[in-house]
């Protein structure tokens, strides 16, 4: 009878906890401005069972799946958003992505050591701190009718760095590797020929199912269900084989882009499935987490976040006028790249198939995620509200 | 503020003014970085002049005064270059034509400066309707009475501007199956339409524009949005009803044309123009608007019905020995071109939509029509 009952109450728990975290948003939002993806994110911290709340530890659960698929979601919006072309005719944009992602990664890297943390955890915390998380950018810009430069060039360079924070992660997923079962061929597989299938899988959608919506051609019929099925599966495909589904879907969407072939709007966040789904992904996010990990790496989580910010508004700013902007307007892109939470949580979540430990022994990150799932949105929406690049409430 | 006196100046010089759109490559909709773009442009001396207009998705470009038709081309190409050129710094497309095909009209944001967010309070959804793009033609006149009288004897010419110009085939989504649906949001306007025939400057200045002035319906000839308005500090008279073409060349061809027409008129050959040309007045500027091309005109002094095309084709070879004059033959050979075959930019997105089916797919070529440099 109380293992019915208990059965039942799991049963409820994850619709519960997205019916909360929807409420709390939403007051959040209107009483506080603050964004809502914020208020989900401390709404499921808070539920979180580490934290005495009734929402069990969801890594490896199958609520991480649809996480991922939330995730893909955005990551194919957000590479359908990047104009390559734009680099072609702006070489000083794509100077600001690399120097801001590598000086990133140099910054925390140094800031690791300083704090005495083993060189692969320090390696791999460096590599996840060059990220901007996409999801936490796209919802703040979209949920705020933001458009503008500050908004281009924010989505751009997170999809850039986003793409570079995968390949140093598996690069550095491949060296130890290599270190510790000592296999070149693991090694190799792990990293290179993982980054390259899944950049593969993700073009070979990109190409496909423009071509089949091409063919299949219904003026009326609005493409956002066929992309969003092709994320679905995408998702199953890169997972089961364990290949990269951050990179395969921001492949796709970038492909998919370039084709052109068809030029209908695809609804923006995914309409009402794409709302759903983030409110499970942050809630997801913030339930990862545990209150003992959090405090332990608390001071190093604070040096990292600063030095990150220091060295992504210094690159933004310093090449601002090259590359066609203001000083201000460079400073405030710097800014709005903050949030890193959702993307390095799913980096880490499909890494579990090699060590499931990871948010154990990569010191900080713990910390590091659950200040800025919420303070990361906050601050992203300052800076395009700064900017002047959000609907005013009276212009609507 | 008392009507300005005009400017008289040299005749038959001319200027063009341009909105034009901006819009994001990605989903091809409006997008608002007016101000952007001219802090861009700001750093270099621009070939011309640029502004910015009422909602933030769109910029004026304007040249100098010319008198031939080959050197307003070569500095519209210059103007258009140097946008291109910024938009893809700053990842912005650019594009004529007068509407945009889908844009949402609430989604508008009206540029911050005073004017522009008084004509928001005063004209509410309007203001945000009024996100159309047209071209305006200047002519400079030698007298101000000269200017009304080419303005009033432009009447029975207004449908080929119309028809020749029309790039706005859809609006908000949809085909309005108007050519030039643009300029039914110019007529919402209270203060659009016609000028009052009125020939002499005196008697326009003070039995209309001071009667008008102390109603306090108007403060300036700024706030007449007449088809054709004098513009007395300029001392040219100004054709608005255009559509922003797709191409600088046909902007161009446009301006030539007028230019043209009007040395034709000046040399008043033609019975002068009288109130009861309005009759058909409305009814030839619907059809023009409606039909672009294939539209009928009546004709207001002989009552006969003629195509606006073949109109157009009689008139270019009663002008042939003015385009000659004034340098401007090959500008003619565009209207020509339009006039007996290629048809208007509003065909040409129709027939993008009909083969790509989508609105996206109008203002991607827009945008190629735009930039893409032509050897005419």
């Amino acid at each position: 009878m109380q293992d019915a009952l208990m059965n039942a109450l799991t049963q409820m728990a994850w619709p519960a906890a997205l019916a909360i975290a929807w409420v709390f948003g939403e007051v959040a939002n209107r009483w506080l401005s603050l964004p809502r993806i914020s208020a989900y994110g401390i709404a499921g911290f808070a539920m979180a069972s580490s934290q005495g709340g009734f929402l069990g530890d969801p890594s490896g659960e199958p609520v991480a799946r649809l996480a991922d698929f939330a995730f893909t979601l955005i990551l194919f919006e957000m590479g359908y958003r990047v104009n390559l072309q734009w680099l072609r005719h702006n070489r000083w944009l794509g100077a600001t992505s690399v120097i801001e992602a590598t000086g990133t990664f140099a910054a925390v890297f140094l800031v690791a050591q300083a704090f005495a943390v083993p060189q692969t955890p320090a390696l791999l915390l460096a590599a996840l701190a060059m990220s901007t998380s996409p999801a936490a950018v796209l919802r703040v810009a979209n949920d705020t009718h933001s458009a503008g430069q500050v908004t281009e060039r924010v989505l751009h360079l997170t999809a850039f760095n986003s793409i570079l924070a995968v390949i140093a992660f598996k690069a550095v997923i491949g060296y130890w590797v290599l270190e510790s079962a000592g296999s070149v061929y693991q090694a190799i597989w792990h990293s290179l020929v993982v980054l390259i299938v899944s950049g593969c899988i993700g073009a070979l959608f990109g190409v496909a199912v423009p071509g089949l919506l091409r063919l299949t051609r219904n003026p009326d019929h609005n493409p956002t269900v066929a992309f969003a099925i092709a994320a679905l599966l995408l998702t199953a495909l890169t997972h089961t084989l364990n290949f990269s589904p951050l990179l395969a879907a921001l492949t796709f969407g970038m492909v998919a882009r370039h084709r052109r072939i068809v030029l209908t709007q695809a609804q923006r966040n995914f309409g009402v499935l794409g709302d759903l789904l983030t409110v499970l992904l942050f809630v997801f996010v913030a339930a990862s987490l545990e209150w003992r990990h959090v405090t332990t790496g608390i001071w190093l989580a604070l040096a990292v976040i600063a030095a990150r910010l220091v060295v992504k508004t210094a690159a933004t700013t310093l090449l601002a006028r090259p590359s066609g902007t203001g000083w201000r307007k460079g400073w405030l892109t710097g800014l709005a790249m903050m949030p890193m939470s959702v993307f390095v949580i799913l980096l880490l979540e499909q890494t579990r198939h090699l060590h499931s430990g990871m948010l154990d022994d990569v010191a900080g990150i713990a910390a590091i995620v659950l200040l800025l799932e919420i303070i990361g949105p906050i601050v992203t929406q300052q800076a395009l509200r700064l900017a002047g690049e959000t609907q005013r409430r009276e212009d609507r | 503020m008392a009507l300005e006196s005009f400017k008289a100046g040299s005749a038959l010089t001319m200027g063009v003014e341009l909105e034009l759109q901006l819009v994001n490559p990605t989903d091809f909709d409006l997008t608002p970085t007016a101000s952007d773009m001219l802090d861009l442009l700001a750093r270099k001396p621009f070939p011309g002049d640029v502004k910015p207009e009422i909602t933030d998705s769109m910029i004026e470009i304007s040249t100098d005064i010319h008198t031939r038709h080959d050197e307003m081309l070569a500095q519209l190409r210059r103007i258009r270059d140097a946008l291109v050129a910024a938009g893809d710094r700053l990842n912005v497309g650019l594009c004529g034509g007068g509407t945009h095909p889908f844009q949402h009209w609430p989604e508008r944001r009206i540029f911050a400066k005073p004017r522009f967010k008084e004509l928001s309070g005063l004209y509410g959804y309007l203001a945000k309707q009024f996100t159309v793009f047209g071209q305006h033609v200047h002519i400079g006149c030698a007298s101000a009475d000269e200017g009304l009288y080419l303005l009033h004897a432009l009447n029975r010419y207004l449908p080929h501007f119309i028809a020749l110009s029309a790039s706005s085939p859809f609006s908000q989504g949809v085909d309005t199956l108007f050519d030039s649906a643009r300029l039914n949001s110019v007529f919402a306007f209270p203060l659009s339409g016609r000028a009052p025939f009125l020939l002499d400057w005196a008697d326009f200045e003070s039995t209309y524009f001071s009667k008008m002035e102390k109603t306090g319906v108007v403060k300036s000839m700024k706030d007449f949005y007449w088809d054709i308005r004098p513009k007395p500090e300029y001392g040219t008279i100004e054709l608005r009803v255009c559509d922003t073409p797709l191409t600088v060349e046909r902007a161009a061809a446009l301006a030539a044309y007028l230019q043209a027409l009007c040395r034709m008129l000046l040399e008043r050959n033609e019975p002068p123009p009288r109130e009861d040309d309005y009759l058909v007045y409305n009814y030839n500027r619907f059809q023009a608007c409606r039909f672009g091309l294939d539209g009928f005109l009546v004709h207001p002094q002989s009552n006969e019905t003629l195509s606006i095309r073949e109109d157009i084709l009689l008139t270019l070879r009663r002008l042939t020995p003015h385009a000659l004059a004034l340098g401007s033959e090959a500008a003619l050979d565009e209207i020509q071109f339009v006039a007996a075959g290629a048809g208007n930019h509003a065909s040409l997105l129709r027939h993008t939509y009909a083969g790509e089916g989508s609105t996206q797919s109008m203002v991607a070529e827009a945008m190629i029509q735009f930039r893409k440099p032509r050897a005419t």
